[in-house]
């Protein structure tokens, strides 16, 4: 992805718009008594469209700006997100996309990882309360909750930056021509 | 050339890493500083904009999600009403009682809050943490509004927490869910005291730590806040706010103390309204 300053002020825009929206609306619904998390899929289909720089850094960024928004410790979503963002550019840059199924994939599995992250920022920084094990099914659902929102916002993502992508054109299939009488 | 793009990758990474670290260490414990204070001033805006806008689509997944669970809520209201018929007759004898006590001490006072100097303020949600470890909410009163940091926030139904950072046009509030959380709390009838911590991960169950286990807890029991102060220090919350009702108590025979399980009296997971108990002297 070649970054310019418009493509930076859009990716900033998605970054906002993806904490607002998870502040004000994800995190304030309940389905099966979770609340769904897209933070870490927006950050994974950012570094899968924009590669380990980009995803790193909007992940670190996007992080610093929900931690500062709920007076959390600052740091600690950072440390999480800018790895799995990373992770995820990694995986564009060494694996071709080849199915649609990979973007939902990807999502649910480094959702999966960034919920145990934030499990293991908090048990290293201490929990003075007992943990429920209802915990697990939170993080469960949490991951298959971004299976489902995974592909729509990467294909919404994709849409946004998409003068910023360098894509192989497309290759239109031609209709074998039909031979009268045959 | 590609060398060259992944060290500076990596040197990329490697300062990221090292900045969350800086600010973990920076900022743990410390409470809102001054980069959190300036981040919530300058986006506090647009996420009450957010709120106000996304109201209807979340009412709406709310709904989805309610009927969902409907049916199980109903066979657990059906046994709630059957227990609070009982508990109403005991009530009413409790009633009677309170009012010759109070033509005793010429005490004439309805509720804990008119009881204290508080002030209420009541103010809406606007943002909610995403994930269980950090149990908290960002609602739309601030330093204007005469919101100062640990004052008490109360739901429709019951303690909702306490305010943890404020700007001028918000607020953030632990809720009683969170692992930072610690209430002291009295069952009552009895007395029995304790603290109430999270239950991490379940936000319909909270825990009532450090009670004798000589005293005896029953199912259906009101846990409210006990409310203390010794010479200079005191506890953040007036005596007798709600918190929540007993759910579960079990007596450990080999430990000196027991444990009960409580429901919080206030719906966390759907709070739309809370009310900041300002001003007012504590414990």
């Amino acid at each position: 992805m070649i970054v310019t300053p418009k493509i930076f002020v859009r990716i900033a825009a998605i970054a906002l718009l993806a904490v607002l929206l998870q502040l004000s609306f994800f995190s304030r619904v309940t389905l099966i008594h979770t609340s769904p998390d897209i933070l870490p899929a927006v950050v994974v289909v950012l570094g899968l469209l924009g590669g380990a720089m980009t995803g790193a850094v909007v992940g670190f960024s996007i992080g610093l700006l929900a931690d500062g928004l709920l007076a959390d410790d600052l740091g600690g979503s950072s440390l999480v997100l800018l790895g799995i963002g990373y992770l995820a550019g990694v995986f564009r840059e060494r694996f071709e996309i080849h199915s649609a199924l990979v973007p939902p994939l990807l999502c649910m599995g480094l959702t999966f990882v960034a919920e145990l992250g934030f499990a293991a920022v908090q048990l290293m920084l201490g929990v003075d309360a007992p943990i429920s094990p209802l915990i697990v099914r939170d993080i469960l659902l949490k991951s298959i909750f971004a299976f489902f929102l995974g592909w729509p916002i990467y294909l919404g993502v994709k849409r946004v930056l998409r003068p910023a992508l360098v894509e192989e054109p497309r290759v239109r299939r031609r209709r074998a021509p039909r031979v009268l009488g045959a | 050339m590609y060398r060259k793009q992944v060290r500076r990758r990596r040197a990329v990474l490697t300062l990221l890493i090292i900045g969350s670290f800086l600010l973990l260490t920076a900022t743990y414990g410390q409470g809102s500083g001054g980069l959190q204070q300036g981040i919530s001033t300058v986006f506090g805006p647009l996420q009450d904009g957010a709120d106000r806008a996304l109201k209807p689509a979340r009412d709406l997944v709310g709904w989805f999600d309610e009927t969902f669970e409907a049916r199980g809520e109903n066979d657990r209201l059906r046994s709630e009403l059957e227990r609070e018929r009982v508990q109403a007759v005991a009530g009413q004898e409790a009633l009677q009682e309170n009012e010759q006590l109070r033509k005793l001490v010429e005490l004439d006072r309805s509720s804990a809050i008119e009881f204290s100097t508080f002030e209420p303020v009541t103010g809406r949600v606007i943002a909610r943490s995403p994930t269980v470890w950090h149990s908290a909410v960002t609602i739309d009163l601030g330093s204007g509004d005469g919101v100062v940091v640990d004052d008490p926030v109360m739901g429709g139904d019951g303690l909702v927490g306490r305010v943890a950072a404020v700007q001028p046009g918000s607020a953030q509030v632990t809720l009683i869910t969170d692992h930072t959380s610690a209430v002291s709390a009295k069952v009552l009838p009895g007395g029995a005291q304790g603290v109430v911590r999270a239950d991490v991960g379940d936000p319909e169950d909270l825990v009532l730590d450090f009670i004798v286990s000589a005293r005896k807890i029953g199912v259906g029991q009101a846990v409210v806040t006990a409310g203390w102060r010794a010479s200079e220090i005191a506890s953040l919350y007036p005596a007798g706010l709600p918190i929540g009702e007993v759910t579960r108590a079990s007596i450990v025979e080999q430990e000196a103390s027991q444990q009960v399980h409580l429901r919080p009296y206030a719906d966390l997971a759907n709070l739309d309204f809370v009310q900041v108990l300002t001003g007012g002297a504590r414990g």
